[in-house]
C-alpha cells in the first residue's frame, strides 16, 4: 500500500487535523516530526534539549493516524534544511506521497489537480487507493489552453475512478490563470491532491507550488512525489541507508 | 559500536552530571540515534567555504606587512612552513574525523584518544584559542574599516580601529544569537568572490613581479635577517592556518563525511597556502620589505594601489573587510560549538549548552564567546592575540597527531576510518613534532599567556571533572 509522509514542525505545535487523520487512516503513514535549526546551532545540541518533548508529541500524533493498528509510525529529525529532510525520509520509507497538513473537517470531496507536467496515472491510481470504498467524491481539475486535449485527458483520467464506483466530476478551466483557478475550485473541496512538479525558476521565486496551494486553500494538500530518473535505485535504498534502524511503530 | 560504552561507568563531575553518551549509527546522509535523526546538510563546497573562509582573512590581509618586516621576502618561506605544518596536521585530523564524524572536532578526538585531562585542557583551550583568534580577526577588521573610510575620503585615523572592532564584535554576537538565516550561503558567496578578487589581483601582480609586464622590481636580498626570523615568523603567521580544523567541528553536519571531510580540510589548506605564498611574493616584489612593514596591518592596500591604482586599492580594502568579517564570524560560531562539545561531556556545567527557545540558538555559549572576545579586542595587541591563538591551536594540533598514534596502536574495535593517513607513522609524528616546535619559536609573552591558560584549564579539570572518564567512549 502507498505510504504517506506527513512532515510536521513538531516543536512549533503543528498537528494533524481530525479530517486529515481520518482521510489517511486506511493508508500507511509515517509522521515525520522535524525541527529546523538556524545554522549556528548543531542539530545534536537541540536534540539533547528537545528530544523528549518532541517524542511525546509524536507518539500522540502517530496514535491518531493508526499507530495502534500498525499502519503508522513516526520519525524525528533535527535539521538545518527542511526540504532535504523530507526528500531523504520519503526516499528511505518509500513514501510516494507527502501531506501538507491544513485545517479541515470530515473530507467528503477531494480536488485532484492534473494541471501541468505531472504523472496523471500515478495521481489517479493513488486517489483510487486513498478513497477505497469510502463515500468520498473526487473532482478532477485541469487548467489548460487546449480545450480539446484537456477534455480528453480528464475523460481518460475519470474512467478508472468511475469504474471503481467513485463519484467523479471533472472541472476544466480554459484560458484562466491556472493557480488562481485551482484555488477558486479548492474552496468547494475539503482537500487537494496534486502532483509534484519539477523545480523551476517560478518555484524558486515563489516557493513550491504545493506549499502555495496549501497556503491559498487553507486545507490539507496531498502531493504525489515526482519519480526521479533511476527510480529503481530509490527502491532499495531504505535497507542500505539505515542498516540497523530500530523498528518502532509508535510503541517505544 | 556502542555496546561497550553502555556498561561503562563514565563518572560524574562536581554537579553530578555524566557525559551524554548515546549509541548512534552514522550514515552518509544522517546520524541516527535511538529516538531521532540528525540531518547532514553541508556539502563539499560548504566544507571548503568554512575552511577557506576562516583561513583566508589573516594571512593575506593582515600579516604581509608584519611578516615582511620580520623576515624580509623570505616571509613567503614562513607561510610555506606554516602550510606544510598545517598539512601534516590536516591529514591525521582527516583520518580521525572520518572515524568519528561528530561535532566537536579536535577536542573530541583528543578526549577519546588521550583521556579526560588532555580533553579538558584542549577543549577549554580551544574555546580560549578561538576567542583570541576572533579578537585578532576583529582588530584586523577594524584596520580595514578605517582604511575603507579613508578610501572614501573620510580620514578618521587609527584611533577608531579598536572602537570599530569592538562594535562589530558585539554586532556578530547579537547577530548569531538572533539567528543568521542563510549565513552559510552568504559565506559561500563571500569566499567565491574573495577568491576571484585575489586570483585576478595575484595573477596580475605575479606577472608583474617576475618582470613579464611593467618594469622589473628592485632586487632585494631574499632573507636579509637570516634563517631564524623565518621560523619565528612562521610561528606568528600560523594563525592564518587555523581554519581547517573548524571543518572538523561541523563533521556531524557534513554529507558523505568519509569523502568530504578529508577533501575539505586538505583542499582548503592547499588553496590558502598557495595564495599566501604568492601574496607575500607579490607584496615584497612591489615594495621593499621595510617599506611594506611601514604600512602595517593594511599593507596590502598599498600593494593593490601599486599594481592597479585606486581600483586595486579599493578591491583589496573591500576584500579585506569581507575576509576579516567572515573569519571573525566563523570563529564566533566555532567557539560556541566548542563550548557545547565540552559541556555535553560534563566538563562544563550543562547550562552552557542551553538553546534559546525563541531563536533556537545557543545563547549561553555565544555569550561565553562574545564577552571575552570583546575584552580581548579592546586590548588591540595584534601580534600577541595572533600568537596566543596559534599557541593554543598548535597544542591541540600536536595532541591530535598524538591521539591518532595512540588510537592506531591499540586500534579499538569501533575505530574504522574511511580515510587513512598516508605515510603512517611518519606523517603524524612529524605533525606532532612540527606543531610543538613552532610553539618554541614564539615570543615569550605569548608562551606565558598560553601556558597560563593551559594550567588554568588543568586546574579546572582537577576541581570540576576529575572523575569523568572519556577515554574510548564513543
Amino acid at each position: 500500500m502507498t505510504r504517506i509522509l506527513v512532515p510536521l514542525a513538531i516543536l512549533e505545535g503543528e498537528s494533524i487535523s481530525a479530517g486529515l487523520a481520518s482521510l489517511l487512516e486506511p493508508m500507511n503513514v509515517t509522521v515525520l516530526g522535524y525541527h529546523v535549526l538556524p545554522e549556528q546551532t548543531p542539530p545534536d545540541q537541540a536534540r539533547v534539549q528537545y528530544e523528549e518533548r518532541a517524542i511525546d508529541a509524536l507518539e500522540d500524533l502517530a496514535t491518531e493516524v493508526g499507530a495502534d493498528d500498525g499502519t503508522a509510525d513516526y520519525r524525528l529529525v533535527f535539521t538545518h534544511d527542511r526540504e532535504q529532510t523530507i526528500d531523504r525520509v520519503a526516499a528511505e520509507t518509500g513514501a510516494d506521497v507527502y501531506a501538507i497538513t491544513g485545517a479541515t473537517g470530515p473530507v467528503d470531496r477531494l480536488l485532484v489537480a492534473l494541471t501541468g507536467d505531472v504523472a496523471v496515472e500515478r495521481i489517479v491510481s493513488f486517489v483510487a487507493d486513498l478513497v477505497g470504498d469510502r463515500e468520498i467524491g473526487a473532482t478532477l481539475f485541469l487548467a489548460t489552453d487546449d480545450e480539446e486535449g484537456g477534455r480528453e485527458l480528464l475523460e481518460m483520467a475519470a474512467t478508472p475512478l468511475a469504474d471503481r464506483g467513485i463519484d467523479v466530476r471533472t472541472d476544466l478551466a480554459i484560458d484562466e490563470p491556472p493557480f488562481e483557478a485551482l484555488i477558486d475550485a479548492a474552496a468547494d473541496h475539503d482537500a487537494v491532491v496534486m502532483g509534484e512538479r519539477a523545480p523551476s525558476l517560478r518555484s524558486l521565486v515563489f516557493g513550491e507550488e504545493a506549499d502555495r496551494v496549501a497556503a491559498g486553500s487553507v486545507g490539507p494538500v496531498l502531493v504525489v512525489r515526482r519519480q526521479e530518473e533511476g527510480a529503481e535505485e530509490t527502491a532499495d535504498r531504505p535497507s542500505e541507508a539505515a542498516p540497523d534502524r530500530p523498528a518502532r511503530d509508535g510503541e517505544s | 559500536m556502542s555496546g561497550e560504552s553502555a556498561v561503562r561507568d563514565e563518572g560524574t563531575n562536581i554537579d553530578g552530571d555524566t557525559p551524554l553518551v548515546e549509541s548512534t549509527v552514522e550514515t552518509d546522509e544522517a546520524t541516527i540515534t535511538d529516538e531521532s535523526e540528525l540531518e547532514r546538510t553541508l556539502g563539499l563546497s560548504g566544507g571548503l567555504a568554512i575552511g577557506i573562509g576562516t583561513m583566508i582573512g589573516a594571512g593575506i590581509f593582515v600579516f604581509p606587512g608584519l611578516a615582511a618586516g620580520n623576515a624580509g621576502p623570505a616571509a613567503a618561506g614562513s607561510f610555506a612552513i606554516g602550510a606544510v605544518v598545517a598539512l601534516l596536521v590536516a591529514l591525521p585530523t582527516s583520518e580521525l574525523a572520518t572515524a568519528m564524524p561528530r561535532s566537536g572536532g579536535g577536542y573530541y578526538y583528543i578526549s577519546r584518544g588521550l583521556g579526560t585531562l588532555a580533553g579538558t585542557v584542549v577543549g577549554l583551550s580551544l574555546w580560549f584559542g578561538l576567542v583570541f583568534a576572533t579578537a585578532f580577526y576583529l582588530v584586523g577588521f577594524g584596520y580595514y574599516a578605517v582604511d575603507t573610510l579613508a578610501e572614501l575620503g573620510i580620514a578618521v585615523g587609527d584611533r577608531l580601529v579598536i572602537p570599530i572592532a569592538v562594535l562589530f564584535g558585539a554586532g556578530f554576537t547579537v547577530l548569531n544569537v538572533t539567528g543568521t538565516e542563510n549565513a552559510a550561503k552568504l559565506q559561500n558567496g563571500i569566499v567565491a568572490l574573495l577568491l576571484s578578487i585575489l586570483i585576478a589581483f595575484l595573477g596580475y601582480g605575479g606577472l608583474d613581479a617576475i618582470g613579464l609586464i611593467g618594469e622589473s622590481a628592485a632586487p632585494e636580498q631574499f632573507a636579509p635577517l637570516g634563517a631564524l626570523p623565518v621560523v619565528t615568523t612562521a610561528a606568528l603567521v600560523f594563525t592564518s592556518y587555523l581554519g581547517f580544523a573548524q571543518v572538523a567541528t561541523v563533521a556531524g553536519e557534513m554529507k558523505e563525511p568519509g569523502r568530504n571531510l578529508p577533501l575539505a580540510m586538505v583542499g582548503s589548506v592547499l588553496v590558502v597556502g598557495v595564495l599566501y605564498v604568492v601574496t607575500i611574493f607579490v607584496a615584497t616584489s612591489a615594495f621593499g620589505s621595510e617599506t611594506l612593514a611601514g604600512f602595517g596591518e593594511t599593507a596590502m592596500v598599498e600593494v593593490g594601489r601599486h599594481y592597479l591604482g585606486s581600483i586595486g586599492a579599493f578591491a583589496i580594502v573591500f576584500g579585506g573587510l569581507l575576509a576579516t568579517m567572515s573569519s571573525a564570524n566563523a570563529s564566533v560560531l566555532s567557539t560556541s560549538r566548542a563550548i557545547y562539545a565540552v559541556s555535553r561531556d560534563a566538563l562544563l556545567p550543562r547550562g552552557a549548552s542551553r538553546i534559546n527557545l525563541r531563536y533556537g540558538t545557543p545563547h549561553v555559549a555565544l555569550g561565553m564567546a562574545g564577552g571575552p572576545i570583546l575584552v580581548l579586542t579592546a586590548t588591540g595587541r595584534v601580534e600577541l592575540l595572533a600568537e596566543v591563538a596559534s599557541f593554543l591551536h598548535l597544542l591541540m594540533y600536536g595532541l591530535i597527531c598524538v591521539a591518532l598514534i595512540a588510537l592506531r596502536r591499540d586500534e579499538p574495535e569501533w575505530y574504522d576510518p574511511d580515510f587513512r593517513v598516508p605515510g603512517y607513522p611518519v606523517v603524524p609524528a612529524l605533525g606532532a613534532i612540527a606543531s610543538f616546535a613552532l610553539i618554541a619559536f614564539m615570543q615569550p609573552a605569548s608562551r606565558y599567556v598560553g601556558i597560563g591558560i593551559v594550567i588554568a584549564t588543568a586546574g579546572w579539570y582537577a576541581y570540576y571533572a576529575r572523575d569523568v572518564d572519556l577515554k574510548g567512549a564513543l
